[in-house]
Order: C-alpha cells, then sequence, then structure tokens
C-alpha cells in the first residue's frame, strides 16, 4: 500500500482520536493519581500485633511511670502509665518524644576512639582493652586517685556501680552533676545532718511559698508536679510565687512577688526574721533546734531587719511581712527552695535559708510540709574488695566537691592532677557554667572516657567513646529524686533490643573493671549488669519485678530531726551576680527544653516558641520599661563579664524592669541538624562564681549589658 | 461495616487555668498522628502543630502582667447551625474533608486532597497545615512510626482528626463486645490522655453522663441573639474561640479569668460588659 | 520568509526583527517555565507561601487575569446578543485576550495546587457546595468555549484559509457565534461570580465574608459585574499597547469610544454598588461579629486605609467618571489613564480579595501575617505575560485580527503620499 500525505494523515487522526476514545487514558490517568497517593518515598508502617508494654522514664529525675505502644515489638508510642504512683497516667513531652531519641541522629552507633581528632568505630574489645590499658597506667604508678569520675546523679544501682568502681580502683574523685536532688542532699547535711534529703508534700501543703520554684517549668519531678498544681485550685492551696520574672508557674500563681534577682536568700533570712520577732514559729518543733538558734535569731534581727531586706530585695516591707505571717499561720505551709528547675548553679544559703522558713514554721515530717528523710537504702553492693594501691588512693584528699572546683583546680596547674576521667550520663562541657572553660581543662586531661548514648559536646572532647543504650533500651533501677514526697524505685526494662551497638552501663562498668583484671575483676564478679542488679537490690527485687516498681516510703518519716542552725548563724556571704553592668542577665527554665541529658528530641525543638528562636536566632526577654532604643523583634548585642553574643530582643512585660531573661538549654552544637547550632548556651555567657561553704557554683545570673545591634 | 446507632457529637473542653503551657498535648499528638519534623521549626507559619499551643497576655504592662495558655486543635467546627457546613467542609471542591454526621469529626481525606488550600484560607483558627515538603524523617526514626495514621505525602492538606483512628478501635472494641455504646474512656485523643495537668476532658457532647456534656451543658437551641450559633455553653466560664462567627467548634474552653474568656472573641467597645454573663439559656433545659 | 502566511495586504516587520523579539520574551518564558518545572518537581516549598498564606500571588494572578479576561465575554455580549455590531472591530482581539487569560489561569492553578497529577478530582468527587467546584467547571468549559471562538480566527489565516474545508467551517463557525457566545456569557456569568464567591462565603474570614442573596455572597454579582466593566478597559489597553508596539491604529476611534463608554457605565455603576457593599460589610457585617474597620487597615506595616481609598475611589469612581464624560472619554491622554487606572483598580481589588484576606489576623490573640513572594512565585506569575504577548504577536503578525487594519492605513499611506 502506498502511504501519501493524505492517508498517514488520515491514519494519524485516526489513531489520535482512537486513543483518545479508548480506555487507555482513563487508565494512565488512573494509575498516574494511585501513585500520587502512594509515593514510593513516603513511608507506609507495617502493621502487626499491638502490645502495651511497661516501663520507667528515666529522661530526667522525675522518674515517671510510662506505657510502650508497640507493633509487633517495635515500640510507636510512649504514654503515661496509670496507675503510678509517680505521674498516675500523666507524662510530659519529653517522654512521649524518647522513641525519637532511640534513632537520633546523634546516637553514638557503637565504641569509638578519636585518632587525629577524628572518630573511628572500634570493637567493645578494642575499646575496653584500651580503657583498661590506659586506666591501669595509673594504678601501676600508684597513682589511682589521678583518676576523676562524673556522673550525672549518684542515686540507683549505676552511679552505684560506678562509686564501687572508683573505691575498688582507689580514687576518691567522684563527682556528680549539680542537679535538684544533689541541692537537697547538701541542705538537709548543712541543717539536719548526714544521709537525709528533703522531700516536699506539696500535694497536701495548702500554703506554697515558692522562691523561685518553677513547680509547672520543671521544677522536682516535673509530672507530679504538674498534676499537684493542676489540682491546687480545688484544694484551694495558695501558691506565692516569688521571681524576678513571670514564669508559667508565677503565671498560675495566686501572687506572684517580683523579686531582685539573686535576693532569694536574703528574702527568706528577712522572713524568718519576721517569724523569730513576731513569735510565729512553732516551739514544739523549736525543741529539736540544735547548734546556733540564739545566734541565728541575734543575726537574722540585726542583719535582716525588714526595711533593709526589702530594700535589697525590691519587694515592700509589708508585702514581706504579710507573707511571712501568711505563710506562717497557714496549717500546713511548705517554702520550696531551687529556681527553676533547681538545678545547676545554686546556693546552699538560699536553699538553707528557704528550708529554715520550714524548719521555723514546724511543718516538718508532717502532712502538707517538708520531709525530712533518710536517703533511700535499698542497695547494697558488697564492700570493695580495696588492694594497697586502691586503699592509699581512696585514702587521698578529694581534689574538690565539685565540677567546677575541679575544673578550677586543673585550670590552674600546669599538669593536669587529674590524669583520667570517666563521664556517664552528663555533659558538663555544655551543661555548667562557661564551658568553654571546662573544655579546655578536659582538654589538658591526658585521658577521657564518655559512657553515653549520644555524641554530645563532653563526647567530642573525649578520647574514647563507649556507647551505651538508652533507657527503651535496657534495664535498670530507676529511683525518684527532686523533692518527691514519697521514695519510689521504678525497673526500667527493654522495650526494645539495643538499635545500636550498645551496652547497657552497668555492663560497660563491669566490663571495664573486668578488662583491668586482677582485684578490679574480682570485685565486679557478676556475669552481667542485670545479675548485679538483682543482686544489689536482693532486698527488693521479688515486688520491683512483679510490680515494676516499689514504693520505699510513702508515709511521713518516723522520728524527729535535729535542726542546727550553726551555718546559717554565721551569714554567709550572699553570691551575688559578677559584674557592674546595668542589667541582669537570668536563666529562664523552660518546660520544652530539657535541662541537660540528652539534648532537646526534634519534637521538643519543634515546640519550641518563635519568640525563642526564629532560624538560629536566640531571643532575651527585657522588660520595654528599660528597653531604650531596643525594638521588640529586633537585633541586639548582649554583653557579660564572660562574653558577647548576638540576639534579638523579646518584649516581655512580665520580667522585671533591668532583668534580662535567656532560656537555658539551647545552642548545642552537636551533631544533630535538629536541634544544633539553634540559639546560645546561655552558660556561655556565665562565668562561675563558688560559693565557699558548698564548694558548689553558685552564679545563676550575671550582669549584663544590651544595646542594639 | 460497623455503624453506630447513635449520633455522637464529640467534643472537647480545655481548662486553660489548669493548662501549663508545657506542650505535651503537642508532642502526644504528634507521636500519635506520625506529624513529620523538619530542620528548622521555628517559622510557625509552615510548621505542622495539629495541636497547637497559644501564650495569651493581658496586655498590662509591669507587674500586673498575666499569662496563660491556649491548646488549639482543630474546632470540628459543626458550621452555622451546627449543619455540619463548617468553614473547610463547605468549601472543599474534592470533598477531601467531611462531616461526620454520626460523630461531628471533621475527616481528612489526605489521598484524595490535591492541595488547593482552599480549606486553609477558609479555616479561622489556622488548624490546617499544608505538606510544603515531603515529609522526611531521619535515617531509621521512620521505624517509630505508628500504621494506625498514614503519614502524608508532600502537596496535602493535614489537621488534627480527633484521633479518628482510636474512635475506631473503640468502635470496634464495642462492637466485638457486642455494645453499642463506646464507654467514655474507651475513646479519648491522645492529647487529653497525655496532658499532664488534666486541663483537657474529650468525650461525647451529645451524652450527658459524659463528663465534657456536664462541663460544658451545651445549649442544643440557636443563641437568640444570633441564630447561627448552637450549643453554647450554659456554664458561664465556659467559651468559644470565635463563637460570634457561628462556626460552632466542638472544642470548648474555659477559665475563672475574664479577660482569657474576653480573649476568646471580639468585641465592640462597650459590648463586653453587655454580653458577658450572656450564655447558653437555662430555660431551654 | 514567512510573507505567504501574512495576511493579505499587511505590513507586518522583517521575519529577523520579529523572531529577536519572540527570543526576548521568549528567554523570559523560559525563566518561568524553569520556575513551573521548580515547583513542579520539587513541590510547593519553592514558593515563599505558608500555612497562613495558603493562597497568594498565583491566586491573585489567577483572579486578575480572568478579571480583566472578562472583556471577551462582555463584548462577545455586547456583539452577539445585544448586537452592538461596531463591536465585530474589535472582538476577535478581545476573543484572543481571553483566550490567554483563561489558559494562563488554568496554568497558574496546575502550578498552584499541591498535587497537580490530582487536579481532575476536582471533577472525579466534586463537591457541589464548593465555590472552587463551580469555579473549575465553568472555567473549563468557558475555556473550551474561548477555543471555539478563537478557531475561526485561526482558520482565516491566509494559507489555511485556501483549504476549502477550512474556509467553509470558518465561515458556519462565524454564523453559529452567537450560541457560543451567549454560551460564554452564561458561563462567565457563573465563574466570575463563583471566583468572588470563593471570598464571600467564607464566613470564617470576616474581611471576606459578604452577606448575599440565596447561596451567594454579595461578591459573586461584584465580581461579575467588575469583570464584565473593567474586563474592556483591559481589552483596550492591550489594543493600544499593541498600537504603540506596531506603530499603527488599528481600531477605529468609534469603536473604542463606544467600548469605553460602555465600560464607564459599567464602572460607575459597579463603583456604587461596590460602595454600597463596603459601607454595608464596614457598618453591618463586619461590626456584626466584632471587628471595627480599622482591624483590618491598621497595626500592619502595609495594609492601610490607603488601598481602600486606591481601590474604590482612585482606581474605581475616578476612571468611571473620566470613561462616562465624553470630551475625557474622547481625549486619548485621559481615556489612557482611566484605563489604566481601571485596570490597576480591579487588580487591586484581587489583590485585597485574596491577599489581604489572608493577612489579617481573625483569632483574637494572633497577629498580621504578611508575605514576600519568592522569585519562582514571580516568575511562574510573569510567565502568563510573556506567553501572552508571544500568542498576540503571532496571532497579529499572520491572523487577520483586527478587520479594519488596512482600511486605517491604507487612508494614513494615502495621507502619507
Amino acid at each position: 500500500m502506498k502511504v501519501d500525505r493524505r492517508s498517514f494523515l488520515g491514519l494519524g487522526i485516526g489513531a489520535v482520536a482512537g486513543i483518545a476514545i479508548s480506555p487507555v487514558g482513563a487508565k494512565l490517568t488512573d494509575d498516574f493519581s494511585i501513585w500520587t497517593q502512594n509515593w514510593p518515598w513516603t513511608p507506609v508502617p507495617p502493621d502487626g500485633e499491638v502490645s502495651y508494654d511497661r516501663t520507667v522514664c528515666h529522661l530526667c529525675p522525675g522518674a515517671c511511670g510510662i506505657s510502650v505502644r508497640k507493633i509487633d515489638g517495635r515500640p510507636v508510642k510512649i504514654e503515661g502509665l496509670d496507675p503510678y504512683p509517680v505521674n498516675n497516667g500523666g507524662v510530659c513531652l519529653h517522654g512521649i518524644a524518647g522513641l525519637q531519641y532511640l534513632y537520633d541522629p546523634s546516637r553514638v552507633k557503637s565504641p569509638m576512639k578519636k585518632v587525629n581528632n577524628r572518630f573511628v568505630p572500634i570493637s567493645w574489645d578494642e575499646a575496653l582493652t584500651m580503657v583498661a590499658d590506659r586506666l591501669g597506667e595509673l594504678r601501676n604508678d600508684q597513682k589511682p586517685d589521678t583518676l576523676a569520675c562524673i556522673t550525672g546523679s549518684d542515686q540507683g544501682s549505676v552511679p552505684g556501680l560506678f562509686k564501687h568502681f572508683m573505691a575498688a580502683f582507689g580514687s576518691p574523685n567522684y563527682l556528680t552533676m549539680p542537679d535538684l536532688e544533689s541541692w537537697l542532699v547538701r541542705t538537709a547535711k548543712t541543717l539536719h545532718g548526714d544521709a537525709y534529703t528533703l522531700g516536699f508534700d506539696i500535694d497536701h501543703s495548702d500554703f506554697i511559698l515558692s522562691f523561685g520554684a518553677g513547680l509547672i517549668d520543671g521544677w522536682g519531678s516535673p509530672v507530679a508536679c504538674i498534676q499537684t498544681m493542676g489540682n491546687r485550685r480545688q484544694r484551694q492551696a495558695t501558691l506565692v510565687q516569688i521571681e524576678p520574672r513571670l514564669s508559667n508557674t508565677a503565671a498560675s500563681a495566686n501572687q506572684w512577688i517580683p523579686i531582685n534577682p539573686g535576693t532569694e536568700a536574703d528574702l527568706a533570712m528577712g522572713m524568718c526574721a519576721v517569724l523569730l520577732k513576731e513569735n510565729l514559729f512553732d516551739p514544739v518543733f523549736a525543741q529539736g533546734f540544735k547548734g546556733g538558734f540564739m545566734r541565728f535569731t541575734a543575726m537574722v534581727q540585726k542583719e535582716y531587719p525588714l526595711d533593709k531586706v526589702a530594700g535589697v530585695t525590691g519587694i515592700s516591707a509589708a508585702d514581706i511581712q504579710k507573707t511571712a505571717v501568711a505563710f506562717a499561720k497557714a496549717k500546713m505551709p511548705v517554702a520550696l527552695p531551687g529556681k527553676g528547675r533547681g538545678e545547676g548553679a545554686q546556693n546552699l544559703k538560699e536553699f538553707a535559708a528557704v528550708h529554715t522558713l520550714n524548719c521555723l514554721s514546724g511543718n516538718v515530717n508532717k502532712q502538707g510540709g517538708t520531709f525530712v528523710k533518710p536517703l533511700p537504702k535499698y542497695l547494697n553492693f558488697p564492700d570493695p574488695v580495696q588492694d594497697a594501691v586502691a586503699l592509699k588512693g581512696a585514702a587521698a584528699a578529694p581534689l574538690a566537691g565539685s565540677v567546677q572546683e575541679l575544673v578550677t583546680r586543673i585550670d590552674k596547674s600546669g599538669e593536669s592532677p587529674v590524669k583520667a576521667l570517666l563521664v556517664y550520663n552528663a555533659n558538663p562541657c555544655f551543661a555548667l557554667n562557661d564551658p568553654s572553660r571546662i573544655r579546655a581543662a578536659f582538654e589538658k586531661i591526658p585521658f577521657k572516657v564518655c559512657v553515653t548514648s549520644f555524641m554530645d559536646e563532653t563526647a567530642m572532647v573525649s578520647d574514647v567513646i563507649l556507647p551505651v543504650s538508652t533507657f527503651l533500651e535496657r534495664m535498670e533501677d530507676v529511683p525518684s529524686k527532686a523533692g518527691l514526697a514519697a521514695t519510689v524505685v521504678g525497673l526500667s526494662k527493654p522495650m526494645i533490643k539495643p538499635v545500636f551497638n550498645t551496652r547497657s552501663p552497668g555492663d560497660v562498668v563491669i566490663g571495664m573493671a573486668r578488662a583491668l583484671g586482677g582485684d578490679m575483676a574480682k570485685n565486679f564478679a557478676w556475669d552481667s549488669y542485670d545479675a548485679c542488679l538483682e543482686q544489689v537490690t536482693a532486698r527488693i527485687w521479688g515486688p520491683l519485678v512483679r510490680k515494676g516498681h516499689v514504693v520505699l516510703s510513702e508515709n511521713l518519716p518516723a522520728g524527729s530531726v535535729e535542726t542546727d542552725f550553726e551555718f546559717l548563724a554565721q551569714n554567709p556571704e550572699t553570691v551575688k551576680p559578677a559584674g557592674d553592668l546595668e542589667f541582669t542577665l537570668i536563666p529562664i527554665d523552660y518546660f520544652r527544653v530539657p535541662p541537660t541529658v540528652p539534648a532537646p528530641s526534634p519534637f521538643a525543638i519543634k515546640t519550641v516558641s518563635d519568640r525563642i528562636l526564629k532560624g538560629t536566632d536566640m531571643f532575651v526577654e527585657i522588660n520595654p520599661q528599660s528597653a531604650k532604643n531596643l525594638k521588640d523583634g529586633g537585633f541586639a548585642t548582649l554583653t557579660t563579664p564572660a562574653g558577647s553574643v548576638p540576639v534579638r530582643v523579646h518584649f516581655n512585660d512580665g520580667i522585671m524592669p533591668g532583668v534580662i531573661g535567656m532560656v537555658k538549654g539551647l545552642g548545642h552544637t552537636l551533631d544533630n541538624k535538629y536541634v544544633s547550632g539553634k540559639g546560645v548556651n546561655i552558660n556561655a555567657l556565665i562565668s562561675p562564681k563558688i560559693e565557699p561553704d558548698s564548694g558548689m557554683d553558685a552564679a545563676f545570673g550575671i550582669k549584663a549589658g544590651i544595646s542594639k545591634a | 461495616m460497623i455503624h453506630d446507632k447513635k449520633a455522637h457529637k464529640y467534643g472537647m473542653v480545655i481548662d486553660l487555668d489548669k493548662c501549663t503551657g508545657c506542650g505535651t498535648c503537642a508532642v502526644s499528638c504528634m507521636s500519635e498522628n506520625n506529624v513529620p519534623f523538619k530542620e528548622d521549626e521555628s517559622d510557625k507559619k509552615d510548621s505542622i502543630t495539629w495541636m497547637r499551643v497559644y501564650r495569651l497576655t493581658n496586655n498590662k504592662p509591669f507587674p500586673d502582667t498575666e499569662v496563660a495558655f491556649l491548646p488549639r486543635p482543630c474546632q470540628h467546627c459543626g458550621g452555622k447551625g451546627d449543619h455540619g457546613h463548617s468553614p473547610c467542609v463547605s468549601v472543599c471542591p474534592a470533598t477531601a474533608t467531611d462531616y461526620g454526621y454520626d460523630t461531628g469529626i471533621v475527616s481528612q481525606i489526605y489521598t484524595r486532597c490535591f492541595g488547593c488550600r482552599y480549606c486553609m484560607a477558609a479555616c479561622p483558627y489556622h488548624a490546617r497545615y499544608f505538606n510544603w515538603w515531603d515529609p522526611v524523617w531521619p535515617e531509621g526514626m521512620e521505624k517509630y512510626l505508628s500504621p494506625n495514621v498514614s503519614p502524608r505525602m508532600r502537596g496535602v492538606v493535614e489537621k488534627c482528626s480527633f484521633c479518628y483512628h482510636r474512635y475506631q478501635l473503640a468502635r470496634e472494641k464495642a462492637y466485638a463486645s457486642g455494645s453499642d455504646e463506646i464507654p467514655e474512656a474507651d475513646y479519648q485523643t491522645a492529647c487529653t490522655t497525655a496532658c499532664p495537668a488534666g486541663a483537657i476532658v474529650f468525650g461525647d457532647l451529645n451524652n450527658p453522663s459524659h463528663k465534657v456534656h456536664q462541663i460544658v451543658k451545651p445549649d442544643p437551641h440557636p443563641d437568640p441573639l444570633n441564630p447561627d450559633v448552637v450549643g453554647k455553653s450554659r456554664n458561664p466560664k465556659v467559651f468559644r474561640l470565635l463563637e460570634r462567627l457561628g462556626t460552632n467548634p466542638k472544642v470548648y474552653y474555659m477559665s475563672e479569668r475574664e479577660w482569657v474568656r474576653k480573649l476568646g472573641d471580639h468585641y465592640l467597645d462597650g459590648e463586653w460588659d453587655k454580653v458577658k454573663n450572656v450564655y447558653g439559656s437555662a430555660s431551654h433545659e | 520568509m514567512d510573507a505567504a502566511l501574512i495576511p493579505e495586504g499587511a505590513k507586518r516587520c522583517s521575519f529577523p526583527k520579529f523572531m529577536l523579539g519572540i527570543a526576548i520574551v521568549g528567554a523570559v518564558l523560559l525563566w518561568g517555565v524553569y520556575a513551573m518545572l521548580l515547583c513542579w518537581f520539587k513541590g510547593l516549598n519553592q514558593t515563599n507561601m505558608n500555612d497562613y498564606y495558603g493562597f497568594a500571588l498565583w491566586i491573585w494572578a489567577d483572579l486578575a487575569v480572568i478579571a480583566v479576561g472578562g472583556g471577551a465575554f462582555f463584548t462577545g455580549l455586547l456583539k452577539y446578543i445585544f448586537k452592538i455590531d461596531e463591536l465585530k472591530n474589535i472582538i476577535n482581539f478581545a476573543v484572543i485576550i481571553g483566550f490567554i487569560c483563561y489558559s494562563s489561569a488554568l496554568l497558574i492553578l496546575a502550578i498552584d495546587i499541591g498535587q497537580p497529577l490530582r487536579g481532575w478530582f476536582i471533577f472525579w468527587h466534586a463537591n457541589v457546595h464548593s465555590m472552587l467546584t463551580e469555579v473549575a467547571f465553568c472555567l473549563s468549559c468557558y475555556f473550551a468555549v474561548l477555543t471555539i471562538e478563537f478557531i475561526p480566527n485561526i482558520l482565516e489565516n491566509r494559507q489555511l484559509n485556501k483549504v476549502p474545508f477550512f474556509h467553509h467551517l470558518a465561515h458556519n463557525m462565524h454564523g453559529v457565534m452567537a450560541i457560543f457566545a451567549a454560551t460564554g456569557a452564561f458561563l462567565s456569568f457563573f465563574h466570575q461570580g463563583s471566583l468572588g464567591g470563593v471570598a464571600g462565603v467564607m464566613y470564617g474570614r470576616p474581611f471576606a465574608f459578604r452577606e448575599g442573596l440565596l447561596i451567594w455572597p454579595w461578591s459573586f454579582f461584584l465580581f461579575t459585574w467588575s469583570a464584565a466593566a473593567f474586563g474592556p478597559c483591559f481589552t483596550l489597553l492591550v489594543t493600544r499597547i499593541t498600537e504603540g508596539v506596531t506603530g499603527k491604529k488599528l481600531v477605529k476611534d468609534n469603536v473604542v469610544h463606544l467600548l469605553a463608554k460602555i465600560s464607564g457605565w459599567m464602572i460607575f455603576t459597579y463603583m456604587i454598588a461596590k460602595i454600597i457593599d463596603t459601607w454595608y460589610w464596614a457598618y453591618y457585617t463586619a461590626p456584626g461579629l466584632g471587628f471595627e474597620l480599622s482591624h483590618f487597615y491598621t497595626s500592619n506595616g502595609f495594609y492601610g486605609y490607603w488601598i481602600l481609598v486606591a481601590e474604590v475611589i482612585v482606581c474605581g469612581v475616578i476612571p468611571g467618571l473620566l470613561l462616562i464624560n465624553k470630551s475625557t472619554r474622547e481625549n486619548p491622554t485621559f481615556r489612557l489613564v482611566a484605563i489604566v487606572l481601571a485596570v490597576i483598580g480591579v487588580c487591586l481589588n484581587r489583590w485585597v480579595m485574596v491577599l489581604q484576606i489572608m493577612a489579617v489576623p481573625v483569632m483574637p490573640f494572633d497577629t498580621w501575617a504578611l508575605y514576600i513572594p519568592s522569585w519562582q512565585e514571580v516568575a511562574t506569575t510573569i510567565l502568563p505575560v510573556a506567553y501572552g504577548i508571544i500568542l498576540i504577536a503571532v496571532a497579529y503578525r499572520y491572523l487577520p485580527v483586527f478587520p479594519q487594519e488596512l482600511e486605517l492605513n491604507r487612508r494614513s499611506e494615502v495621507r502619507e503620499s
């Protein structure tokens, strides 16, 4: 057949028309639309059998019971566990976001060693051998006390194992990070003697006098506190919140009393003076007052008269008087120390002065009051077998009472007195004041081992990283801390097999000891951490496994306590914000940014207000009355004696004029684009200031200047 | 198919005096509903937060400043006269969002939405979010995704569903147990169960035995002052957001504080004092 | 080179010069196409739109081109239904402009939606309550009508017209064009209106919401009216520009004056309606919802009362009056000022009814949302302009668009010689 132009055209048109009316078009369109509904790069979560498992969260001292929903064993959701004595079904955003930590981009996936300033993955055997070799040298050199260890907290069996390790090794240099619990223990020690801690029965109290305690901003056991605050109005309990800034807690309080930053201790002393002067203290409880009560009484009358305190704190004398009297006359008053979350740089004078109010009120070891309770003793570690080297080392004087003091020691010595450092569950290179100084001191330590789940700021300066499983991947006892009235020990259990090549921190300690061999290995003869846990918690192991938790003390602590006024009677000096600039910069504890370890989850960062963080810009809060030529939302330079950073300004009527507030916990530099490089770490702007009596850093704020950028 | 015999009207009441602004509801929602996240979420105008917590202030200078927080899920509007013509449902050209007359829940069919965003323009609560990006999880993190809610693809609108999948599960459970009644505790949204302050109460506004009904005491009759408004609360402390528009949300708010209640809607000068004590009439009981 | 295609007797510039012009505009077009492809393949994150600004520059461009494209249906209506015969001299051009505007609108919509491949769901899963459904149906149908209206003009090309079939087809299509014009007018009435309805029905947005008649908010009728009023101005403006570019008179003054006069009266009456609508909305609708007028025009960095004055007075009442008044209407300068202001006015109206709606805070604790379009949005918005210029250039060069061109220019040539 001859194909001419005409037939070709005809054929073409015919074909087009044919295809157009055939189902091909409709079919292709349909296929196309189905494809757009199932793009292969959008994940389709596999379905499966649903199960629920229970465990305990240990992202913060709160120790909430949580329930994990799983699909074919794969955790998909965390919820609050009900009933559970701490949180009764409640939960917080960080706990819910716990699953994100399993797959966090900054997780350490296998043991690492630093080679030429870069981390290279190694095997567990190599890592443990390397650690054992380096630590073994210290013992061979008869200098075991040059090993220091920093852990996040000192309660529970894992810190117990680290302590056991240090004792067997022969070093007294075991330090913890300054969390609320450590401050409470220190306060109890100062006023009541060793091995006590404080608990606050705010659940039943009818008058809560909070010296900046962020009861709904993350103080104590956050969920428990929020729940208590949730039903506070129904109970008709009064909350008086004293702090320089209208925190969320202050906003929800019956009364907010703004106070000049850093003068809380003076106010508490002034209130003590009022109670003593007006004879508003409990005479029965006062029978237990020892050590310098008379001198204390005389001192506060002399040094803290109303007018003077009013001048210092910026609160009217009438208000101080009225509040003190209301506190004393309440049926079940409780005074709470610990600004914000109550962790980090606080000061002993303030804690002691506030707790003295509790003591004067007599509402100690009574319902709705303050519990002076013995530290939980559910762990029974065998006594460490110390060889001659260990005995000598352990008897040496500790280098420091706090991490900051230790850093100062290293800073001031040409050669570091610490030759090796173990860090577990702590991130001092981010969380403490002036982190660059801490980093520099750590650099001087020849060998640093970081036992961590995440490549955080401290891990980055270490030489060996021993990666540990997250709380969802391991078994561990979790004692409740942080000012709860009851003491609850929960058992966290693995919800999922470790996602990466990680181990439980207990197994890491046991592994290090075994690798060291000799007496060290003998002290850690357990097959595994799980076996160790069962042994050291033998007294409560049965119910712990059966119920998932054990309540150690629920009732009022028995027996009377003595109160020693010696410390306060000397009128220790109040640590004031350093510098002479116009403003005072204070850290803001913001619930949506977790305090220290781990860094925020992507979900938590997502909830952060755009008036705190915008892009990578950090906002500071300032009262428009003292803002001068600054503009709301505008750029400014914030300067303190410790440094200078660009910030943006957020006008907040709820902050005292003359005060600048900056959210704490941002400005991470770890390898996680969802949380890193965002904002400024306020700690970098504050130089530590050691309180002589506690040896702790007490620089809660610092003087600052701000000018238009 | 399992059908309910009764028409429910699910809704919630949020106690703003209890809300601490902690953000747990928002994260619980993200975790429950596979909401994605991206490197920068600080631009709140493109950050998908089905539940968003707003900060309210009384705008008074120091020291009289007060602050409150207002969590805002989708309001599941019943629309003018509560007939189901929600602002968004009535405008969607492709029926990708629909009003459930048996539940009062405004649904969103992600696979049908073609991304015209008319619903977003129509929603005064900004409860609707567009997937400007493909959702991407860091490597391995997609393992925590729940199969109950399908992850959305780029180019579609999403929003709070009152955890509709939880309703489906509760309904199936009730059906399996031979009951046509869904117990109050069996269907609760992820934000409600997570709220540590217990500020959120969720349930069936039509069911007098449910706590939400007892708190809200919704007036089933139109408001005599504005016939578009149905379901006004008879509790003087309870209000709805932008009630005057006649959107008839099923999310109610509660506060003892007058300035907070006043911030729920717009009032001309002097109007508030006239209407602040006007609420659903008791005579309609 | 392409002389065989150029209408008989018409003078056109040289082919290389023509191609140079096309190439320059084509480069802009390609820039737009590149941006368009970015939006399609990478998604709408290429824009600066956000969850507050779901409707932004594109939707404005869409509404604006449809409004100014209204000249096609209205001129058609006048010509074929009201039998105003002089308008046959401009109807071809009005149809081409309409065709460009409507095809652009469809293209913009295809870029604007998040899932372009599912765009047809609007027909497949149509929700009859949605104004956008009405828009989609009427827009598509009317685009088909415009294509049909455009076809005879294409077939009149010198070479195509030599094919007897095409010749007769074109002739017969002209004969039945009244039916299509009527259909087009009917469809236009609804889709122009439903575009107004898009904003007017949003009762959650007091700035947009309008009460109305039955299911139609007042903005429905105002949009139809304004498209009919301002569309012819755009036809006249483009005609004037084409005359400027070609350096020739293409349409006789009496035709221009007639269309300008009709447009003037339409604008004038529209403005009365618009003012009544604005007044009713400002004094009854919005306050009834708790909003003072000032809420919509203060406390932000852009939207002040100026925009209301600009739209209603400067670009509404003034051009209306200029076109009603015979002396100003027939004065080329005043007329040009009037039609330019009028075109700006209708575009401003569409801007307000799309973007300002998005910007105004509704929740009492919310804030104004302002946005600046990304270059991708700007490029894709300029894309239809470039496409329009090219289509007009090609049509003018090869099709007998202006029936009076030869007559007008022969005369001028005679006068010159």
